[in-house]
């Protein structure tokens, strides 16, 4: 059965008569905003008392904090010690991902929550991971936008839910990317309705490009480095088991891919950059994700 | 173009001497009880080494999530050498007199136990899924039906045999007037005298599905043999992939399948076993490496391409139509 598209206005009406519009939770904003000023200010006490705030977001974190992905070795009793052991902003890193996953609205959902935060996460760490190795972009920063990628699929799911699981069921059935099956069935992607969500936040400009261009990344009008680098981290993320709970039946060269060329024009190195072996590395991100998200889902 | 330092030269000739049946091989391969085999905590620094020491001359990568099978290998080694540090064994595959023997034996048992049916099943979905129909769309075009595979370093028969398999599942529908031939070449006359035989024990059948079991196998005591009609249109024939003269004969494929053959070879003979697999391969050809092998610093007439859950390589100069998809 094929429906009109509904629409970016659809959207936009529906955006506004709701009243559960998905927000930061509460007690990350204030601590995004200390986090902002320089290490040497911080305290370690003020950033677990904001954490502490919220118990459930604190039980997460502490999770987190334990697992290898975040380089946690050895086991962490209390935020104190999560802090001091895996510095301000690899907590924040923690605090944001738990964050994400909180947004996601309860119920039976078209894209499970667990699935959708897999790869949200896992983009994260593949992001902070190219970062660092390219030495394109500062790795918390790709670490950050990796995980708010795909803010406007929580858009999707909170006010076009129907509409969205149609739009899933598609790109499931045809085996296609889920931002083409939007397109064609909505008219519009989870670009268009994150861009709306990061601007109401107030994110950060290049995050805002990141969110609004991932799948388009020639068309990014900032400095492209940042969005090509989420682009390609997606798409191994898309083409491994951190996809969005099926396989895109195709095949993916980089070297022709317009975000690799994007990405190339701010970092050369790319060209001459072992994709082999990170896409291998990727798959000892796979069991440590998928265990790491079922238990933290599970607090 | 980078290059790997190769620091250790490895010969192609020799790695088949050192290759046992994995049949065999298996008996001796029980988990290690060696002190190294306790993985806690982060990575030992020397084991990391290895890996990246590994990845450097075999172009086999460990990622960390397999750690402690290649800890276990290490360990396996050590014992029979007597040596109680990853250290003292990393020193002995970097420095000691005798690290080119010991690497190989390293290889070999990091490659034990990879030989089974359908081994990589999501490279094998990947062949079914994307990869034939991109091939057959192309030669579609054509006025011969026809479609070549190699199996270069076919050891025992396994893959081969699977693949054949997979395309007999095809033979009404995506293969429907298609007709196949399937080389399978090995070094070793042993391993394809087995092969030849079709006759497999548990450990090589693990992976089946009870369908496959039943529609492609004849219970022979407690063994398992190869149905006569998923053993047609496969011809074994002995090859050392270094013989430049037979490898200029193995023109028209489709696809090649080298898994875990190339860990074995130094860089210079690597070079030019790639050299004769790119000849050797139609334009829309395919190399499928073994899980976690690559290319890297080896070849820039390869490219990496990337399948759902699987890597291949194609021609570096094929033009691709659409974005990155065909």
């Amino acid at each position: 059965m094929t429906t009109a598209p509904v629409g970016k206005q659809v959207l936009l009406q529906r955006l506004d008569g709701l009243r559960q519009i998905p927000t930061i939770p509460a007690v990350l904003a204030p601590l995004l905003k200390y986090l902002q000023q320089p290490v040497e200010q911080l305290d370690v006490k003020k950033v677990t008392d904001l954490l502490s705030q919220d118990k459930s977001l604190a039980a997460q974190c502490l999770q987190m904090a334990n697992s290898p992905l975040f380089g946690r070795w050895h086991k962490v009793e209390s935020l104190h010690g999560a802090v001091v052991s895996l510095g301000f902003h690899r907590v924040s890193d923690i605090a944001m991902s738990c964050g994400v996953l909180n947004m996601l609205p309860g119920g039976k959902t078209s894209l499970d929550p667990v699935i959708f935060w897999e790869h949200s996460l896992g983009c994260a760490l593949v992001c902070r991971h190219l970062a660092r190795k390219i030495n394109l972009a500062d790795p918390e920063k790709a670490y950050l936008a990796g995980l708010l990628h795909d803010l406007g699929i929580i858009v999707n799911l909170w006010v076009l839910p129907q509409e969205f699981r149609t739009a899933y069921d598609i790109a499931k059935a045809e085996e296609i990317p889920l931002h083409e099956a939007e397109q064609k069935s909505l008219g519009f992607t989870h670009c268009d309705s994150g861009r709306l969500l990061a601007e109401s936040w107030g994110l950060a400009p290049d995050l805002i490009e990141v969110v609004t261009f991932h799948h388009f990344p020639e068309k990014s009008s900032q400095d492209g480095g940042l969005v090509a680098l989420v682009h390609i981290a997606d798409l191994l993320c898309r083409m491994s088991g951190l996809n969005y709970g099926y396989d895109e039946a195709r095949q993916v060269d980089l070297f022709e891919d317009e975000g690799f060329a994007v990405l190339a024009q701010s970092c050369t190195s790319v060209r001459d950059f072992d994709w082999a072996r990170l896409t291998f590395e990727l798959d000892s991100y796979l069991e440590e994700v998928h265990s790491l998200v079922r238990a933290v889902y599970r607090t | 173009m980078r290059v790997h330092p190769a620091r250790v030269l490895l010969h192609g000739d020799h790695r088949s001497l050192l290759r046992q049946r994995p049949e065999r091989l298996r008996v001796t391969s029980a988990p290690s009880l060696h002190p190294v085999a306790s993985p806690t905590g982060p990575p030992e620094p020397d084991l990391v080494r290895i890996r990246d020491l590994i990845y450097e001359v075999a172009g086999i990568f460990h990622p960390d999530s397999k750690l402690s099978l290649l800890r276990d290998r290490c360990g396996r080694r050590m014992k029979e050498l007597k040596m109680k540090t990853l250290r003292e064994y990393l020193e002995c595959l970097t420095l000691g007199p005798v690290r080119q023997t010991e690497l190989i034996a390293l290889l070999n048992d990091i490659a034990i136990g990879e030989t089974c049916f359908f081994r990589n099943q999501q490279q094998l979905d990947a062949l079914r899924h994307i990869v034939l129909p991109n091939i057959l769309r192309v030669k579609s075009q054509l006025p011969q039906r026809r479609l070549r595979i190699w199996s270069a370093g076919c050891s025992t028969g396994e893959e081969p045999y699977t693949l054949r398999m997979l395309l007999l599942d095809q033979a009404h529908a995506l293969l429907k007037d298609w007709s196949i031939e399937i080389l399978a070449t090995d070094l070793n006359e042993r391993s394809l005298a087995h092969a030849k035989e079709a006759v497999y024990g548990n450990y090589s059948t693990r992976n089946l599905t009870a369908a496959n079991r039943s529609k492609y196998f004849l219970p022979q005591g407690d063994l398992l043999q190869v149905r006569p009609a998923a053993r047609s249109n496969i011809s074994f024939s002995r090859l050392n992939l270094s013989d430049d003269a037979r490898m200029t004969f193995m023109k028209g494929m489709d696809a090649i399948f080298c898994c875990n053959v190339l860990i074995y070879f130094d860089l210079v003979s690597k070079r030019r076993v790639i050299q004769h697999f790119f000849n050797n391969l139609l334009p829309h050809g395919y190399l499928f490496l073994g899980r976690s092998e690559s290319l890297y610093g080896v070849s820039e007439d390869f490219r990496l391409v990337h399948l759902p859950g699987a890597t291949a390589y194609v021609k570096a100069e094929r033009s691709l139509t659409g974005v990155n998809t065909i």
